[in-house]
């Protein structure tokens, strides 16, 4: 269980960007976090991380401070050190029962060619195949579809769920809905820095109907002014 | 618009000296002020001022070659060789300024006219993916190196072969240590992604020695050969490849400090190429290596301290 009590976060004094945000997450499954641009999903998994320091609260996984030892982090944008190889740069990470050719014949990539040839969907799995080479419990997966054509989205489904069926914890953005409401067990609606709510796999599709309609209503007036 | 460019530019310079702090900035504007007083003297004379020439624009080749805005440039004004033109024109005034002074005309044509040159290549070193028994000999931790030696391998064999070859001539030893001695500079640029600084499992005190160890070991292994060769040939100065040895590794665990002190993921931080400049000037002029080893002393608490930030977990 991952335990995240009254958090706070902030880059300047003025206000907090994540705001004495509490939620609980529970093992062994696959939770997506959604909010409009700027809600502070990345600043909340930065800070579940331990890649920023927060101001106040107490984050615990499995009753135990949070441990970058237990934790694997695909950031938004991967960085990949210049003139390095696929195979070198997944050669850093230590696991003796990862199969690489496997899963570079899965991904389809050219592990022996350097990355800065890699075209952005490429380096998404290069990154991605780092993450799952790590093969720690919690995995935080921020973006992953991002740039990804979509036989990759559907392998990388296929993957996540296999995951968590070996007992993996997932917690995972998307700016695309329709992929966290095929996968996730719980969606977390973030917004202005809290957890506005928290919907169970049954409530979806009520879910997804529910926020296309708060957004298009709110946004409609604007537009039929803009665009006459 | 191209106002707005220098403007922009301006603004870059100035929150890049504010990232630095007061005592940082001073330190380098009298690094500036002093290489600026070399550059006044040596464009005094002919041919000496040829020369500085040369340098200078050698170093705008390289900005031209490697500045990855061109694309961006290109595709969105059509007026982008004149930005470039007076980019490289503000870059060099200082030279030009040293040259009219000293009615050095010559050399301050040819600087104009090769600007005119500079703006106009176009060209990009196309990467290889160079997979030979050397890189896969260099241990996964040492990235840098594999990277620095794929890039650079071109350059490498052929120098560490001339070195070898010709070392009984007595300044064909220093000079090619003196080259293979910058090139690991450049390994350290940028940083690396988290995933990568996380991937060695360590504590910061742990994963800087490491990190001084393997480059000390690789850097020995490229130029050792060198000098036995030299001293077997000039046993009398064996002295001159020995100083200029421990010259560069003082230079090179420098700027691993540097790094890790200013080190975030995935940004190439302006305080390490502010800081990698003394580096370099230790290189150029020996006595500034004990304002090296000093700032490399202070620098190993810092990065330390940067580094637990990310590594803590791990001590």
């Amino acid at each position: 269980m991952i335990i995240i009590e009254k958090l706070e976060v902030s880059y300047d004094k003025l206000h907090n960007v994540i705001d004495s945000l509490s939620i609980n997450l529970s093992e062994n499954a696959i939770h997506g976090i959604v909010g409009l641009n700027g809600a502070g999903k990345t600043t909340l998994l930065n800070s579940i991380y331990g890649l920023i320091s927060i101001n106040s609260g107490l984050i615990r996984f499995n009753d135990k401070k949070m441990n970058k030892k237990e934790v694997s982090f695909l950031e938004t944008e991967n960085y990949f050190y210049s003139n390095i190889t696929g195979r070198e740069y997944l050669s850093l990470f230590k696991n003796i029962n990862y199969d690489l050719d496997k899963w570079s014949q899965l991904f389809l990539l050219p592990l022996d060619t350097i990355i800065d040839d890699y075209s952005t969907g490429m380096k998404k799995k290069l990154a991605l195949m780092g993450i799952l080479k790590q093969d720690k419990p919690l995995m935080i997966l921020d973006e992953p579809f991002n740039g990804l054509d979509i036989e990759t989205c559907r392998i990388i489904r296929q993957i996540l769920l296999k995951l968590k069926d070996r007992n993996k914890t997932i917690i995972i953005t998307s700016h695309i809905i329709e992929t966290l409401t095929n996968l996730c067990d719980y969606i977390h609606y973030l917004e202005k820095g809290k957890i506005k709510f928290s919907k169970e796999k049954i409530e979806f599709s009520e879910f997804e109907k529910e926020l296309f309609a708060s957004i298009e209503n709110k946004n409609r007036l604007l537009i039929n002014e803009l665009i006459v | 618009m191209i106002q707005a460019f220098i403007k922009i530019r301006f603004f870059q310079i100035y929150r890049a000296i504010k990232g630095l702090g007061i005592i940082r900035s001073c330190l380098l504007l009298g690094l500036f002020v002093f290489v600026a007083f070399i550059l006044f003297i040596q464009s005094s004379k002919y041919p000496n001022s040829l020369y500085v020439a040369g340098i200078y624009l050698l170093i705008l080749i390289l900005i031209q070659f490697k500045r990855s805005d061109k694309q961006f440039l290109k595709v969105h004004f059509n007026n982008f060789k004149r930005i470039l033109l007076i980019e490289y024109m503000l870059l060099i005034i200082p030279l030009f300024i040293c040259f009219i002074y000293n009615k050095q005309w010559q050399p301050l044509l040819l600087s104009v006219i090769l600007l005119f040159v500079i703006v106009n290549i176009n060209f990009r070193f196309k990467s290889l993916s160079l997979n030979t028994l050397i890189q896969r000999l260099i241990p996964s931790s040492c990235f840098e190196w594999k990277s620095g030696i794929r890039k650079n391998l071109l350059l490498i064999v052929p120098l560490f072969v001339l070195g070898l070859g010709t070392s009984f001539y007595i300044g064909s030893v220093p000079i090619v240590i003196f080259i293979l001695g910058i090139i690991p500079f450049g390994f350290y640029e940028k940083g690396e992604s988290l995933q990568m600084l996380l991937a060695s499992e360590m504590g910061a005190s742990g994963f800087l020695f490491n990190k001084i160890l393997m480059q000390l070991i690789l850097f020995s292994i490229l130029v050792v050969p060198l000098i036995i060769a030299f001293i077997i040939f000039h046993y009398e100065i064996w002295y001159i490849a020995v100083i200029e040895y421990i010259i560069f590794i003082s230079t090179h665990v420098y700027i691993i400090f540097t790094k890790y002190s200013f080190y975030q993921p995935n940004v190439k931080a302006s305080g390490t190429q502010a800081f990698g400049i003394i580096g370099a000037m230790g290189v150029l002029f020996p006595f500034f290596i004990p304002i090296v080893w000093l700032l490399s002393f202070l620098f190993y608490f810092k990065s330390k301290k940067n580094l637990n930030f990310y590594l803590n977990d791990y001590n």
